[in-house]
């Protein structure tokens, strides 16, 4: 261990800390703050000057951590085939990642970076982002001989993946390529609701900003409006409307950005097995997926996205639980904005059979959940909120019945249209068992995966359940349960029977 | 199920003999309930003993409600427990539960990715433990079943330890075997 040759990171990976840690900061910290800042917002007088010092204090803390964190930061590649990192300005770390452990080595090249011709390597290892080495500010053949090195060994060492890649190559299979425009992905941003995020951030501080907002701009614009229109309309009225218009605007500008912040000149290939996807503005994020390891595919396609005539699709990936099962997380692989004709160009890449069934997803032959479910919704999400709003409102005043009338229809559309969505399809393709299930109210979820990756089955009954022979069914994947509620109990049975079956005489690994 | 495929017969799981959980899970279940149940009840109590302007408000519903909910609850534990049951198959294990809705969980062995025991002090005191099995993805335990004997609890991690070892024993070898299949079958799908 004496003979290690430890290596320090260039000095312009400092830019790297700095920018990391001030990213992890806003991401990690902001909401531990949010106390604090409410206070600082309503409690303190002077606000410039100790919002002065704050910052200044906060920047020359962040650029002293990052320094020490440079200092200490020495990375060294043993010949045992290991990347040692050592890290950490309080807490030291070492970190030990063996070649084999690297699922792929991503090189991204943030823009700082860009006039240097530098770039980060990535160690990515099998899922988890803790466990991830990242060597900041290396050149690109660096990187690129890290990355050749890495893989060369795996190669060596795996004996049956080397041979499949060798197949791959002597197929000399055609790379497959898909492209998205920057308009497409803009796109993303309409049918994403990460607007809604963000003002939910701001919600803390709506008190002050509509303080602000009443004595800056409301009385303004109300002067404005009585100016121009005269009395004929509640000029107050119109004023808060127009903000409320402002509001959305900015928030739907705001991601819009994000979107294009995030896939800006999206490209995806498809090779041999192996999507990669390069994309994003500020940094250009190379994710490699192997098809083996995608667990399910998820098709998307909610309101805004159905009047755009567009997909989102996700290829979702083990995780290691917690609640966002990997729907946002780095590793699973998002195409944002697919037209229709894209998404069978996917499928045809992925589950060929889709495209043989019957040219449209939509036109296969779903079985939809029994009656049952509808009436019982109906009485639960429907009826009782409905009368609970009726009681209530007849105890105040100002009643009227037509309130719970509104609610009734209402909710029993919506009722109505999630129980016309639930929907499972099975399919059997080349020795291979698949299964489509379709859920959603106004949006429409599809998750398509091969039987045998699930990982445990449930079925649920009530007692009228079983007087009328209806079970519901669960399956749990690795990315995420799918459930398919009051279907017919011998049916869920052998649906049950099946792919315990598949799972447990399959002899491919689900990994 | 398959619109293009005839399915052979297939082992059902509608045919599962379940084993109960062992005797002394009911008194588990009881005096885990009454261990909650009973500090309320002399806190409620005490804050009538002390304050009697909420005695004179609660103490009549108090004194009605409270019997009630102890003599339905420990009849609820009853049902629960005898509705309960585990089994192993030959490739899996399945846990029933519930009185309302009544739910059976079957886990493939070869899924399984740890086990746990946990024996809390009165557990230890009966001689019992609680198995908890995790897949992937799951948010927490995909089966937590409590109430077994701890010999039990200890033979079935053993006997699933020693399924995902002969698994992967036999996976390598068919690994090398059947290299050059796979290949193909690979280059027919991509």
């Amino acid at each position: 261990m004496d003979n290690l040759i430890w290596q320090r990171v260039s000095p312009w990976s400092l830019v790297y800390f700095v920018v990391h840690f001030a990213f992890r900061f806003v991401k990690d910290g902001v909401f531990n703050l949010l106390p604090i800042m409410v206070v600082f917002v309503t409690q303190v007088e002077d606000k410039l000057f100790w919002g002065q010092v704050t910052v200044a204090v906060a920047i020359v803390g962040l650029l002293v951590y990052s320094f020490a964190y440079h200092i200490n930061f020495r990375f060294c590649i043993t010949d045992e085939h290991e990347i040692l990192l050592n890290k950490g300005v309080f807490k030291k770390e070492r970190l030990t990642l063996n070649f084999l452990r690297v699922q792929n080595v991503n090189i991204t090249e943030p823009f700082y970076f860009k006039p240097l011709g530098l770039v980060n390597c990535i160690f990515d290892a099998a899922g988890s982002t803790s466990q991830e080495a990242v060597l900041p500010g290396v050149t690109t053949q660096y990187a690129e001989q890290m990355r050749e090195r890495v893989l060369a060994y795996k190669e060596t060492q795996q004996q049956t993946e080397a041979k499949q890649q060798l197949e791959a190559t002597h197929s000399n299979e055609p790379q497959q390529c898909l492209v998205l425009s920057n308009k497409e992905v803009a796109k993303f941003g309409l049918m994403s609701n990460m607007a809604i995020l963000a003002l939910a951030a701001l919600a803390p501080f709506m008190n002050a900003m509509l303080e602000f907002l009443e004595t800056a701009v409301i009385n303004r614009l109300e002067s404005f409006y009585q100016q121009e229109m005269g009395t004929l309309v509640d000029a107050a009225a119109l004023a808060v409307f127009s903000i409320l218009v402002l509001v959305v605007l900015v928030a739907v500008l705001l991601s819009v950005l994000m979107s294009l912040i995030r896939f800006y000149n999206f490209q995806l290939y498809f090779q041999a097995g192996k999507f990669k996807r390069i994309a994003g503005l500020l940094e250009r994020h190379q994710l490699s997926v192997s098809l083996d390891k995608v667990q399910s595919l998820l098709i998307k396609q909610n309101l805004i996205a159905r009047l755009l005539k567009r997909y989102t699709v996700q290829c979702l990936q083990a995780t290691g639980g917690g609640f966002s099962a990997g729907a946002k997380s780095k590793q699973s692989l998002v195409m944002p904005v697919l037209t229709l004709e894209q998404v069978k160009q996917v499928y045809q890449w992925v589950h060929p059979w889709l495209n043989l069934t019957g040219v449209d997803f939509k036109a296969l032959n779903f079985k939809g959940a029994e009656k049952a479910l509808l009436i019982k919704n109906l009485c639960f999400y429907a009826l009782l909120p409905s009368a609970l709003i009726a009681v209530m409102g007849y105890a105040g005043e100002g009643y009227s019945p037509v309130y719970s009338l509104l609610c009734v229809v209402l909710l029993s559309l919506l009722v109505y249209l999630s129980y016309r969505r639930y929907g499972y399809y099975f399919y059997h393709y080349q020795g291979r068992y698949y299964a489509v299930f379709r859920s959603g109210m106004i949006s429409a979820h599809y998750r398509v995966f091969e039987l045998y990756k699930a990982q445990s089955t449930c079925a649920v009954s009530t007692y009228f359940m079983r007087k009328s022979g209806l079970k519901s069914l669960s399956i749990q994947l690795a990315a995420g349960t799918v459930t398919m509620p009051y279907i017919k109990a011998e049916q869920a049975d052998e649906i049950i029977d099946f792919i315990l079956c598949q799972a447990e005489s399959e002899q491919r690994s689900w990994m | 199920m398959f619109e293009n495929h005839q399915l052979d017969v297939l082992p059902q799981h509608q045919q599962i003999v379940y084993k109960p959980l062992a005797n002394k899970a009911l008194l588990h279940a009881q005096l885990n309930w009454l261990l909650f149940y009973l500090p309320l009840t002399a806190i409620l109590g005490a804050v009538c003993f002390f304050n009697q302007e909420f005695a004179a408000l609660a103490q009549t519903s108090l004194l009605i409600g409270l019997p009630i909910i102890l003599v339905i609850s420990l009849v609820y534990n009853v049902v629960s427990i005898r509705l309960k049951g585990i089994a192993m198959r030959e490739h899996d294990i399945a846990y029933r539960k519930g009185v309302i809705w009544q739910q059976v969980t079957i886990l493939p062995f070869s899924r399984v990715q740890h086990t746990e025991i946990h024996r809390g002090p009165l557990e230890r005191k009966l001689g019992l433990a609680s198995l908890r099995l995790y897949s992937a993805g799951g948010m927490s335990a995909d089966l937590n079943i409590s109430g077994l004997n701890h010999d039990d609890c200890k033979n079935i991690r053993q006997f699933i330890q020693k399924y995902t070892e002969a698994r992967q024993t036999v996976n390598s070898i068919d690994k090398e075997n059947s290299d050059d299949v796979l290949a193909t079958d690979e280059s027919a799908n991509g």
